[in-house]
Order: C-alpha cells, then sequence, then structure tokens
C-alpha cells in the first residue's frame, strides 16, 4: 500500500499499522512516543519503567490496531490513556503498594506544593495551563494527584482530607470544567494531539 | 458478572465516570464501569471526553526517543496472514499472554499481509504463521475440561472413553468475545488422529449455512468437515494427515467452501 505517511492523518496510518506496516507504527511512534514516554515517566518515576511501559504501548497497537476507534477520539488521548493505565498498574503492583503506603502520611503535607509544581511542569500549552488557573484548587488538586499521581480517588480522599464521594464528583465535575474551559480557549479537546 | 459489588445503577456509573477515565477507581470497579460502558453510548462518549481533557494535561515531552523506538522495533512479531489478528481476536487468557516476545518473529515479519476476514486464500496463508502462534499461545486448563466433557449428554459412551484417554488432546476453540466464558466448542482429538467436536456454546445457523472445521497440519489449512447447522456432537479424521497445530471453525453456507473468507467463530491452538 502506498501511504503518504508523514502527511496521513493518525486514523489512516492505524489503518497501514494493521497490515503490518512497519513504517506505519514508526511513524506513529515519531509522533505520540514523546507524550507517552513522559507521561510513563512522570507517573513512574523511572526511567526504566518508563521505557518499558511506552514500548508496551506501542507493542499493543502493532498488535491490536482495531482498539482504537476513531470515532471516540483522537489517538494520542487514545494511547496516553492506555500509557496511564498500564503505568497506574505498575504503580499499585504490590511492591510499590507497600512502599506508597508508607509514603501517603509523609506525603499529604507537601501535596498542595507538589501539585501545582507538576501541573505547573506539564502544562506546555498555555491554554491548557489558563484552563488549568482556572479550575479552583479543590478540583484541580484531586485531578493532578489521580492522574500524575496514579493515586485512586479513595487514596486521595486520604490525601486531602476530603470524604471519599467528594473526591469522586469534584474529579468529574473538574474534567468538565477543564473541558469547557479549554473549548472557550480555542482549544478543542476533541481535535488535540495531531 | 459474579463479585461482591452489587449491580449499580445508571446514575452511581455515571458518578465514577471522572475517577475511571483517570485509572483512579480498583480493579473490580473498573470492571463495574467497564460493563456499563459497552451498552451505555453516553457513558462511553463521556469517558472518551474525560480521556481527551485527560490527554492534554499530560500533552507534554519532547521527541520520542530513538532507544524506546529500538526496543519496540526488536519485539515487532510478525504479521501472520490472520493468524496473528485472530489470535488477537481471540480474546482468550491465552492470546494475552502473547504479549511476550515471540522468538520466530524476525523470520515471520514482513512474510505477509493478509488478514483473514479479506484474504481470499487467507486460510492457506495461514500455515506460514502458526509457529508464531503456537509459541505465543498456550491453551490452559485443557485436563480441567474432562470431566465437563464426559459429562455432556451427547457423548457415545466410545467418545467417553476416548475424552478420558490421558493421550487425548483437549482443545478448547475460543470466540472473540465473552473471555470468561465457556468456549462455543471443544476439540477432541486422539492419539490415532480420530477426534470430534463438541459444541458448547455454537448458535444454532439459518438453514442455509453450515459450522465448517478447518484444521492447520503440516504448513497447510485444510477442511476437517462440515458440522451442519446445528451441531452437538460430531466426528471427524486427520488420520495421516500430519500434526494439527490449530483448529477453527467458521460459519459459511450450506456445502461448505474451500477457502473461507470469513472470520473464524471461534479457534484455538493444540499445545505443542
Amino acid at each position: 500500500m502506498t501511504v503518504d505517511l508523514e502527511h496521513a492523518s493518525d486514523a489512516s496510518i492505524v489503518v497501514a499499522v494493521g497490515r503490518w506496516h512497519e513504517p506505519a507504527l514508526a511513524e506513529l511512534y515519531r509522533r505520540h512516543g514523546g507524550a507517552v514516554h513522559a507521561l510513563a515517566r512522570r507517573i513512574l518515576r523511572s526511567e526504566a519503567s518508563a521505557e518499558e511501559v511506552t514500548q508496551e504501548v506501542f507493542l499493543d497497537l502493532w498488535r491490536h490496531p482495531e482498539k482504537f476507534d476513531a470515532q471516540r477520539g483522537t489517538l494520542r488521548s487514545f494511547l496516553l490513556a492506555r500509557t496511564h493505565g498500564k503505568a497506574v498498574d505498575v504503580v499499585r503492583s504490590e511492591e510499590s503498594r507497600r512502599r506508597r503506603e508508607e509514603r501517603l502520611s509523609r506525603e499529604t503535607a507537601t501535596a498542595a506544593y507538589d501539585i501545582d509544581h507538576e501541573v505547573w511542569d506539564l502544562a506546555v500549552a498555555e491554554q491548557v495551563q489558563a484552563a488549568l488557573d482556572a479550575l479552583p484548587d479543590e478540583l484541580r488538586q484531586p485531578i493532578a494527584l489521580a492522574y500524575f499521581g496514579g493515586h485512586t480517588y479513595k487514596e486521595v480522599a486520604v490525601l486531602l482530607g476530603a470524604p471519599e464521594g467528594t473526591v469522586k464528583s469534584r474529579i468529574r465535575s473538574g474534567l468538565g470544567r477543564l473541558r469547557t474551559g479549554l473549548t472557550e480557549r480555542g482549544v478543542s479537546p476533541a481535535g488535540a494531539g495531531r | 458478572m459474579s463479585g461482591p459489588v452489587p449491580d449499580p445503577g445508571h446514575q452511581e456509573i455515571q458518578g465514577l465516570l471522572g475517577v475511571y477515565a483517570l485509572d483512579a477507581v480498583d480493579p473490580a470497579t473498573a470492571r463495574l464501569v467497564e460493563e456499563h460502558l459497552s451498552d451505555c453510548l453516553r457513558c462511553a462518549a463521556e469517558v472518551a471526553q474525560h480521556h481527551e481533557v485527560a490527554g492534554l494535561l499530560a500533552n507534554s515531552g519532547g521527541a520520542a526517543p530513538d532507544q524506546v523506538w529500538d526496543g519496540i522495533a526488536a519485539r515487532l512479531d510478525g504479521p501472520a496472514d490472520g493468524w496473528d489478528r485472530l489470535a488477537a481476536r481471540l480474546g482468550t487468557e491465552a492470546a494475552r499472554e502473547t504479549s511476550g516476545p515471540r522468538p520466530g518473529a524476525a523470520r515471520l515479519r514482513r512474510s505477509g499481509r493478509q488478514r483473514w476476514a479479506t484474504a481470499a486464500a487467507g486460510l492457506a496463508a495461514a500455515a506460514a504463521a502458526f509457529v508464531a502462534l503456537v509459541l505465543g499461545l498456550q491453551v490452559g486448563h485443557l485436563h480441567s475440561q474432562v470431566r465437563a466433557l464426559q459429562a455432556t449428554p451427547h457423548l457415545s459412551a466410545a467418545e467417553q472413553a476416548a475424552a478420558a484417554d490421558p493421550s487425548t488432546l483437549r482443545i478448547p476453540l475460543r470466540a472473540s468475545t465473552g473471555t470468561r466464558r465457556a468456549p462455543p466448542a471443544t476439540v477432541v482429538l486422539t492419539a490415532d488422529g480420530t477426534g470430534f467436536v463438541v459444541n458448547g456454546d455454537l448458535a444454532a445457523l439459518p438453514a442455509d449455512q453450515t459450522y465448517q472445521l478447518w484444521g492447520v497440519l503440516d504448513g497447510r489449512t485444510v477442511s476437517l468437515g462440515l458440522l451442519g447447522a446445528r451441531p452437538t456432537v460430531v466426528p471427524f479424521s486427520v488420520a495421516g494427515g500430519g500434526a494439527v497445530r490449530a483448529f477453527a471453525i467458521t460459519a459459511e453456507r450450506a456445502g461448505g467452501v474451500v477457502q473461507s473468507t470469513h472470520q473464524p467463530v471461534a479457534a484455538g491452538v493444540v499445545r505443542a
């Protein structure tokens, strides 16, 4: 098949991946590998683990391209969601859970500072940063702790000293508010990542 | 689903969509939400939206590191002319075990491009790739099925005896969905090459269609016979045909076909 990979859409390149076209996977890696790797590294705080997760994400795409549904969203958000899932699986593995539990209480005191720092560090686009800034702390913190910290919402509740139900609903409404904020700033979440 | 968590309503699941999208739930809750998402387009769309937003938050990082790509490229397994995609579609525990590197991958890479669903000669070509499949797949828990098979009311005394023989292979043929369900069919293969297919969960076909059994043996994919539209227990023979590496069942028009262009309704690999 002939595909102008450099100019083809993600979705059409995924079709080529489905036909075992290795350069197609390489192109998708070139486009999204950096973001996948950075997210994995941020959550895992280990270069070796991040590389392993990154490899698995792209190998999964190679083996199961049909799992990506272009109707549902962008390839980048699909890959990042897979990355996030794999990374938190690693984080929550039995061994690391013990270490995390020891760490939880220590982290509580400094959580607010760390989160601000991480969010600042991660938000590359001005609009994303602005949308984040516009979020009240009580919505931003649980999202950051869950997403970047890899914590379950129940752990987040412990960290923030808030009821679980409150954390659950704040994360959901915070994501909704972020989406609205991004749209208002001209960033269309559905079209991101191209 | 059987679990300690009671079946929640739509509203309760809705409340979990945000934390689910951020992987901030325990596995049991995640399964619960996923079950709901498969039926509820609205909630599935909301999760997709949350993923988009979360993706933007993570949208940083520089160039994709070269050394990681080298690691990926080294682990790319071969195209498998449909069989590999077939394995992916099986969605079984066994298929999930294929995530490791396959020793045969380098040799197989680029050897073909056909997919089961589209390739006219897909079944014949598939044989070239069975090595990768056999290496990657492990069909487990065969012996645990002996008792269940023997309890199948349709089995004759001879068939029950064959099923109980320790040298007899029992190969569950699994479907692409319903990973937790019983296999749709099981192949029982005796050491002398005779065997039979036991229908577990194959739905009845319209009268103008038939199930057809296929085997991969000695590098060829051959039809092992028609099973009919409502199979129960159907004998077949591969005596003299060499070692069978994999079985698959397709739904075809009555009378069967020489080569199938259909995706198997069930398939399984014989443990090497």
